[in-house]
């Protein structure tokens, strides 16, 4: 590999300066004048039939310019998922914009515009509706059995999805095992808590047209989401790009209830709308769903797999939305493709309740899986007194070998083995104590888990967008405008796509900086999720730089009496290859393309080379070679104490094999806060729900308990262990959501080991330790 | 019924029309244009909103904005001068502190608030958790922040100890 200046250095965001003073980028700030703010009546009860609704009195109420109701929404049904095309077979269109019966504490009834958001909420108040309830169901496994109440017509037994996949011979290979372990395994709820509310304004004019700035994790996706919904043509949806927003983690991956509204009363006002959640309403809108997983595994005495069965039960809520992909992306890459094992089977149940709708966080599936999967292999290996890692390295697919899930695709790079190597070493695995063996009554233990094959993007997974597009111009002063549809959502994608332009052009890392863009003027790009920004956006932004090099070049060696291939570009530069004097500015060949032919000077009339003359420019729109896996380990150290049940994290070392490295301080940023969510997951976290009423119990964050700078421990350790990704830009993969998998398995291994306890429900309370104890 | 307040806001004297149930961020965002407070939960969870009130670090959601009358508001828009960051600024670039940067004007302030009451001490880890233990942060695991405030922390003490 030629030397690199930009890539693998841990350069300063360039939007980190807008944030510090004010972030004016967030979508929260947008304002239009005439702006009208909107606020929507919410079902206080889980289930009921909707059987009149006077808005009278709220449209008398001064400041008052619209009151929306079911009658007068499209009733075409949709699925709000962005990246799966609206007709996707795969997605179950079970979503109305505001329909007649209500299936959740909180799905919306009605909505008003008003002049400010206080009479918008007075407005609310004077609205009345009659609703005949309906018997309501919690429990997804109740849901399932026969004379639960049903609620949606086209669900028997509320069953949404039941996927099977299967290989090899199952019977067979219990049947070869010297040992069957059976265990379940039950996650909770958690929410993605984004910081920045989800906010939309939307904007229309007399023909129907639309305008649309959000809080959002995807342009084209909330264009096409939301046109489906309103059952009208994308082409009369402009969704408008945010420089950045405040967080999204999964949980903007959708159109929820708030954009279609929008929309709906800006076309009835002919002015625009906005709607700003709550937190409280933010609470209830999306989540990572709770999952039961039930596995039943056989093993060989050396810690062969021979078979592996597992059943997963996902409550999904009122609607199926994400709860059909989720489940899907946690069978097979939550239980089956991480491991060898030739005889495989996973069933699945996506099933309709009473509860909220869950949405995407961070992993989409896999920590359900990885707490399962990860927390039994810990118990098989403790059974079996063999090496956890030895297990997993057995078990695990090698570099070299042909990705499980796509036969097209090869795992060039995948430096698993050395992650869990250099990761125990970093950790002091071999000084592992014997479980439970500390004396007093603070016990310290150790615990390991992995994420053996994840994505770089979804290549090859059934109905997800993966393409991604750029577009480059240069500027006559050497800048570079950068357009892409990409969201940054937190992560530094505009510092890892402006890092990979300017080493691709040859240009410095400040001369490139990304732009405005909206879906009328950018090519399309996928979803900021799965962990595929870096790698498949990445490698259009290089393939734009790569093609606006080429046109510099021309210009170049036009100017220079030289041939194209003579040259090099660096540092902002065109020079002849190893003169860097004989050359010159970026910034010269870009004046000479945008300056007239023909120009007057002293002595008459100057004409040069029409080949010089035209804007320089680099357009791509691609999809992704391959879906190459990054590798992740992770070692924690905890502290329990016996007394109170508290469990304190004392160390963490993560190893990880993303490829190239483009910016090492922003990947190291990514795994902290990876580590933060995981660690919530695991000891804290639980959004929970009256199962009387439906209603939220804890829907601020007074009652729901994140971590804090005080909880978290002192010192997050990444160790990267590069290898050179032949697909990806610069030898790059992903990283982004293994780190956020694996904290809650490698926690609640470490907690086996200090004080030889198993808790196989999340989160791992002090309750539920002191009960495991036998203190409580 | 709306009345006219007076508030002193980054030593700049504002005379504003306020809804006596009006908070102090409403007021800073809404009526001033001063958005580098954010709201994140509107109910003092979670510290987006984070302003100096005489130096201390409180959170503006939480505050009526007339009872704020009389009193030195400091927002994050009045810590640079110019293109001149404020050392605390300066050091959450640095220091990598900044991803979504929702919460950051919020973790600024009340870094800002430790720091000035800090003197010439060299702070240790606790303390600069303590310090912004009521600032969540979904993004950085707040181990970047930890570290920016370490890096204003010694640069204010090498500053102090030159005189």
């Amino acid at each position: 590999m030629p030397e690199m200046n930009i890539v693998g250095k841990s350069v300063l965001r360039p939007d980190a300066f807008d944030k510090v003073t004010g972030g004016k980028g967030f979508p929260v700030n947008v304002r239009l004048p005439g702006m009208l703010h909107g606020k929507l009546l919410r079902s206080p009860y889980p289930h009921a039939r909707i059987l009149r609704v006077d808005t009278s009195k709220a449209e008398r109420l001064p400041g008052v310019k619209a009151v929306l109701t079911p009658s007068e929404a499209p009733k075409n049904k949709f699925h709000p998922v962005f990246f799966s095309p609206s007709v996707a077979a795969s997605m179950v269109h079970d979503m109305l914009i505001l329909s007649d019966r209500v299936r959740f504490a909180g799905e919306p009834v009605a909505a008003v515009a008003a002049i400010t958001p206080e009479i918008a909420e007075e407005a609310l108040e004077l609205i009345h509706v009659d609703y005949e309830r309906l018997p309501a169901v919690f429990d997804p496994e109740a849901a399932m059995k026969p004379g639960a109440p049903q609620i949606h017509e086209h669900a028997p037994n509320n069953i949404a999805m039941h996927p099977v996949f299967a290989f090899g011979d199952l019977e067979k290979g219990f049947e070869e095992a010297d040992y069957v372990f059976e265990n379940t395994y039950q996650t909770q709820r958690v929410h993605t808590c984004y910081m920045e509310p989800r906010v939309c304004v939307v904007d229309s004019d007399a023909r129907g047209n639309l305008t649309v700035w959000s809080s959002t994790q995807h342009l084209f996706g909330l264009r096409e989401k939301l046109a489906s919904a309103l059952g009208i043509p994308v082409s009369k949806v402009k969704v408008v790009r945010p420089p950045y927003i405040g967080g999204g983690f999964g949980g903007k991956l959708d159109i929820s209830f708030l954009e279609p509204i929008s929309a709906l009363l800006s076309l009835k006002t002919h002015r625009p709308v906005r709607i700003e959640h709550t937190r409280y309403e933010d609470f209830i809108t999306t989540a990572r769903h709770p999952v039961k997983v039930f596995l039943k595994t056989g093993v060989k005495k050396d810690g062969t797999f021979t078979a592996r069965y597992a059943k997963s039960i996902l409550d999904t809520g009122a609607h199926a939305t994400h709860g059909a992909v989720v489940l899907m992306v946690h069978g097979m890459y939550g239980f089956l493709l991480p491991y060898r094992c030739p005889n495989s089977k996973w069933e699945g149940y996506t099933v309709y309740t009473n509860n909220m709708i869950g949405g995407g966080f961070r992993g989409y599936g896999a920590p359900q899986a990885a707490f399962a999967v990860e927390s039994q292999i810990d118990e098989i290996c403790d059974q079996l007194h063999l090496d956890p890692i030895e297990f997993r390295l057995k078990n695990a697919h090698g570099e070299g070998q042909q990705h499980p899930f796509d036969p097209g695709f090869k795992l060039d790079t995948y430096r698993f083995a050395d992650c869990l190597k250099q990761g125990a070493a970093q950790i002091g695995w071999s000084n592992r104590h014997s479980k439970g063996s500390g004396n007093g009554t603070k016990k310290r233990g150790i615990g390991l888990a992995c994420q053996p094959l994840w994505v770089s993007g979804c290549v090859g997974f059934p109905d997800i967008y993966e393409h991604s597009g750029a577009i480059l111009k240069l500027n006559v002063d050497g800048a570079v405008d950068l357009s892409m549809a990409t969201i940054d959502i937190g992560c530094g994608q505009t510092t890892v796509l402006s890092q990979i332009v300017a080493e691709e052009l040859g240009v410095p890392l400040e001369a490139v900086r990304m732009t405005y863009a909206d879906t009328e003027t950018v090519p399309f790009d996928a979803p900021t999720h799965a962990s595929r920004v870096t790698y498949s956006a990445g490698n259009a932004a290089k393939a734009a730089a790569g093609q606006e090099k080429k046109r510099v070049l021309e210009i170049a060696s036009s100017m220079l009496k030289t041939t194209p291939d003579n040259l090099e570009t660096g540092d902002g530069r065109v020079y002849v290859k190893g003169a860097p004097d004989k050359g010159l500015s970026i910034a010269d060949v870009v004046k000479q393309a945008e300056s007239p032919y023909v120009r007057m000077v002293p002595d008459g009339m100057q004409r040069s080379s029409l080949q010089e003359k035209g804007t320089v420019m680099g357009v791509a729109s691609l999809a992704p070679a391959s879906n190459p896996s990054p590798a992740t380990a992770e070692f924690v150290e905890v502290e329990v104490d016996t007394e109170t049940g508290e469990v304190k994290v004392l160390r963490v070392v993560y190893a990880h094999d993303i490829g190239k490295v483009i910016n090492p301080a922003g990947a190291e940023g990514q795994v902290e806060g990876g580590f933060q969510q995981g660690m919530g997951y695991a000891l804290m976290e639980n959004l929970v729900f009256d199962q009387e009423s439906g209603a939220c119990l804890a829907g601020d964050f007074l009652s729901y308990k994140m971590p804090t700078a005080m909880e978290m421990p002192p010192e997050i350790k990444s160790v990267f262990i590069e290898s050179h990704e032949p697909t990806g830009p610069f030898g790059a993969k992903s990283l982004s959501e293994p780190c956020a998998i694996v904290p809650a398995p490698a926690i609640a291994n470490a907690i086996y080991n200090a004080i030889g306890v198993r808790i196989r429900e999340l989160p791992i309370t002090p309750e539920k330790i002191l009960a495991a104890l036998g203190k409580l | 019924m709306k009345q006219i307040i007076h508030l002193d806001i980054n030593g700049e004297a504002h005379d504003i029309a306020v809804e006596p149930y009006h908070t102090l961020l409403q007021v800073l965002r809404d009526e001033l244009g001063l958005i580098g407070a954010k709201k994140g939960c509107d109910t003092g969870g979670c510290g987006c909103c984070t302003v100096l009130v005489n130096g201390k670090a409180v959170y503006s959601c939480m505050v009526f904005a007339m009872t704020a009358q009389g009193k030195a508001i400091t927002t994050v828009e009045g810590l640079a001068d110019g293109a001149t960051l404020d050392p605390v600024q300066q050091a959450f670039i640095e220091a990598g502190a900044v991803q979504c940067g929702y919460c950051t004007c919020g973790m600024i302030m009340s870094a800002k608030a430790y720091l000035s009451s800090n003197g010439s001490h060299l702070p240790g880890d606790l303390e600069m958790r303590q310090a912004i233990a009521g600032n969540l942060c979904r993004c950085t695991g707040y181990q970047k922040i930890v570290d920016a405030i370490r890096l204003a922390a010694s640069r204010r003490v090498e500053t102090l100890a030159k005189g």
